[in-house]
């Protein structure tokens, strides 16, 4: 008796006449923006100006957007043990023995700006 | 524990980010009640075709042994972790001497103060957003 054969799970894209790009296009997900008129005929004039689609600007828009919050999570690593606390007071920083008023200052402050960032590994 | 001290610390891992991680000199950049923010060293060679990223300063040989260590080494101020003050982190903390292994001379602490603040600087820009 001949041997049935396997019936491929999936046709091939091209055999089911797909565009190649279908599927990737397919795995997006469409979200609605609300926004003011005015701010559109912005946008519209930018993206025109650019030679792009509105919704293309829109979308490298945000795209350069995260782009520059991940860098910025890249310029500083910040590990945070269990219980540390978010903020700290300026009063409450150590000054090393022997450092000056302006040194002392500037420790503080760098101690307050750094403490505020939360982690991020 | 003191404000400017390269002290032994077992830092944080990429793995376990929130646990006493390995041993390692940190550089205590500034202390406050019951907490320390502490930067990361480590004197693995850094690869000679990558850049250094903006937060690393180099110490060599000499100036690492003026520091009382016994390999050039790399401060990365651009890694830091925030610790408490605890034996779990700070393991010789209740030995002589606390596990400091130099503290490093004014100088030395302001000119890190100040790199540590340029690049903190960098960071809050790259996050400000633009205006609606």
């Amino acid at each position: 008796m001949p041997q049935a054969r396997s019936q491929p799970t999936r046709p091939r894209r091209a055999a089911r006449g797909e565009h190649p790009t279908t599927r990737k296009a397919a795995s997006k997900v469409a979200i609605t923006l609300r926004l003011d008129p005015d701010r559109v005929a912005r946008l519209q004039a930018i993206a025109e100006a650019e030679n792009r689609s509105l919704t293309n600007y829109v979308e490298t828009a945000l795209l350069r957007d995260l782009a520059r919050r991940e860098e910025a999570q890249r310029v500083i690593t910040m590990y945070v043990a269990p219980g540390v606390p978010d903020n700290i007071r300026a009063e409450d920083v150590v000054r090393a023995e022997g450092e000056s008023d302006e040194d002392y200052t500037e420790r503080q402050a760098l101690m307050v700006d750094l403490w505020s960032i939360p982690d991020n590994t | 524990m003191v404000p400017g001290a390269f002290v032994r610390v077992l830092f944080p891992t990429r793995e376990k980010p929130h646990r006493p991680g390995l041993p390692h000199i940190g550089y205590v950049l500034g202390i406050t009640t019951g907490y320390a923010m502490v930067a990361y060293t480590t004197s693995q060679p850094w690869p000679g075709d990558t850049p250094l990223p903006a937060g690393a300063r180099v110490f060599d040989a000499m100036e690492a042994a003026r520091l009382n260590q016994s390999r050039a080494f790399l401060l990365r101020l651009d890694v830091l972790a925030k610790l408490p003050l605890t034996q779990a982190w700070f393991p010789d903390m209740q030995q002589s001497g606390a596990g400091i292994v130099a503290i490093a001379p004014p100088k030395l602490q302001a000119e890190l103060t100040k790199l540590a603040t340029n690049l903190a600087r960098r960071s809050r820009e790259l996050l400000e957003m633009r205006g609606p």
